[in-house]
């Protein structure tokens, strides 16, 4: 037999094993279809954060377990640490946190740690500190020490959190009749314009057995986006406008106040 | 009723907003300060970043100030040599710091300058307004009390370029105003105020003018300043939101009107003490918070 051969047969072994392990998994599992109340919307002037409801079914048993991963658009993150200088707290160092999620919620049936272990958590990159985020030094005074990475990735979890950007808490999964489930998925007012993933996991006795992904898609809309549009595409023109609006404003309000 | 600003990308209460400008509106009028260095910390406070709070502030104070400078104009308040050479300064002051905040956020340290620069001059020119007004206000209560020059001589009246300003009834170098108005220009970019606060006195103390033609003075270059400030931010930095400043002014026009009158019914002295009380407190509080270990040593800004 030749080499080449032997390497085709081998090769082909592991395919079929692979398929046949997809399959088997299928089979075993069944459906899981997730979608949402809403597939988009706008944020307009009178936006103060909103609700969506994700709602689907699953072909599960009882104990099953669902977890919700939200993850925003990614955005640059610039994280400064402050220490003492001379008597007064300046920022001593900047890092940039490369492409983060600008929003990220967990939402599941129960607590997490009861759902699966860290380690399987991890593999499936549930959880800020498992998605592999990348940070780079902007600026760091000489000599300074390297960061440490743990206390860098928690600080910018409780900042994060702080700003109701990356919220932590046990946001409620309910799963009914071990088939229909539906979870409210709070976005702050703050939150970015961009692609919001979903990704919906099916955990049978702490493993992963099916997966389902849906998305949202948030815009700027009326009058905001058309304000915001402006000041970046003709900046010029809107610094102009902003002064004239504003010369007016304030000749206006004085000759009222004149006649009154 | 909550409302989304569309440059600062947050939500803020409306009522809030009327009320911060009619509040900071009403002091303006009454001290002849724009009023950027108690509402750019407010908005800062508020949630507003940085950044667009200087921008935007600026933009405010525009309208503020045509508002506020009118009625003075209508008292024949305003001198418009000296204005004139004053934004000059300021024009070109004003562009510099505007390069330099530019310069100092990529650094990452604009928010540091900010605070420095409050606690410095918030706090030189209050203590220097309080003693003078509680000087004045003890002199003008003894009887018999003997009066000062009205302005001793020194080295800024060898300087060339004199020039005469029949308004505010002086013959001094061209230097000094220019000179001064470029200096608060700067401070006007970086701190997100007319810098009427620094202004005003700088006039009193330093060029000798008479304390009735300051205000409207001061007001009508503040004009050209912030609205040079306005239009570079604009174009720089793109951080002018101006729905909220148009909701800002909206507040602040009306409570400036009423500052103005209530200005006329103080005495001078009695408004700079007053004025210098309220500018130790903000210094205070800057000052506070960056000598008290903050809770958190970690911060995060979203680079959008």
């Amino acid at each position: 037999m030749s080499l080449v051969f032997r390497h085709f047969l081998a090769t082909l072994t592991l395919s079929l094993g692979f398929a046949l392990m997809l399959a088997g998994t299928a089979a075993a599992t069944g459906r899981l279809v997730a979608d949402l109340s809403q597939k988009d919307f706008s944020i307009t002037t009178s936006f103060h954060g909103t609700d969506l409801l994700l709602f689907g079914a699953v072909d599960g048993q009882s104990g099953d377990d669902l977890i919700v991963v939200v993850t925003g658009p990614p955005t640059d993150i610039a994280q400064r640490r402050k220490a003492n200088r001379a008597g007064i707290w300046v920022n001593v160092e900047t890092n940039i946190w490369k492409q983060a999620p600008s929003f990220y919620r967990i939402l599941s049936t129960r607590p997490l740690s009861a759902i699966a272990t860290p380690e399987t958590l991890a593999g499936l990159s549930v959880g800020t500190a498992n998605i592999r985020l990348e940070i780079t030094p902007e600026t760091a005074a000489p000599n300074a020490p390297k960061p440490r990475r743990n206390d860098y990735i928690n600080a910018l979890q409780s900042n994060m959190a702080n700003l109701g950007l990356w919220p932590v808490g046990n946001g409620d999964v309910s799963l009914a009749k071990d088939a229909l489930f539906r979870a409210r998925i709070a976005l702050p007012a703050n939150i970015l314009s961009g692609t919001y993933d979903i990704r919906v996991i099916h955990l049978r006795d702490g493993i992963a057995i099916n997966e389902d992904q849906t998305s949202l898609s948030v815009k700027k809309g009326g009058l905001s986006a058309q304000i915001y549009n402006l000041a970046h595409k003709y900046p010029a023109l809107y610094g102009i406008f902003a002064i004239v609006f504003a010369v007016v404003a304030g000749w206006l309000a004085a000759a009222a106040f004149r006649r009154g | 009723m909550y409302i989304y600003l569309p440059i600062a990308e947050i939500s803020m209460h409306i009522g809030i907003i009327i009320g911060l400008g009619g509040g900071v509106g009403f002091l303006s009028g009454l001290f002849g300060v724009g009023g950027g260095f108690l509402m750019t910390p407010l908005l800062i406070f508020f949630g507003v970043p940085p950044a667009v709070a200087v921008a935007t502030e600026a933009n405010q104070i525009v309208a503020s100030s045509v508002s506020g400078v009118l009625a003075h104009m209508r008292r024949g308040n305003v001198d418009f040599k000296m204005g004139g050479i004053l934004l000059v300064g300021g024009v070109i002051g004003s562009s510099l710091g505007v390069m330099l905040f530019a310069f100092l956020r990529e650094l990452g340290q604009i928010d540091l300058v900010i605070k420095l620069s409050y606690v410095v001059f918030l706090g030189i020119v209050g203590f220097l307004m309080l003693l003078e007004s509680i000087r004045t206000i003890a002199r003008t209560r003894k009887p018999g009390a003997r009066r000062t020059k009205l302005h001793q001589h020194n080295w800024m009246h060898g300087l060339p370029f004199k020039m005469r300003f029949r308004r505010s009834k002086l013959y001094i170098s061209a230097l000094l105003p220019l000179g001064i108005g470029a200096f608060v220009g700067v401070l006007a970019a970086i701190m997100g105020v007319g810098g009427g606060f620094i202004m005003v006195p700088a006039m009193i103390y330093l060029l000798g003018m008479p304390t009735s033609i300051v205000v409207g003075t001061s007001l009508f270059q503040i004009i050209f300043v912030t609205a040079n400030v306005t239009f570079l931010q604009s174009v720089q930095t793109q951080t002018v939101d101006f729905m909220l400043a148009g909701m800002l002014l909206f507040g602040a026009v009306i409570g400036a009107q009423f500052g103005t009158r209530a200005g006329a019914l103080l005495r001078g002295e009695q408004l700079r003490g007053l004025l210098a009380l309220m500018v130790l407190l903000v210094c205070a509080k800057l000052g506070y918070d960056l000598a008290v270990r903050p809770d958190e040593l970690f911060a995060v800004e979203l680079l959008k």
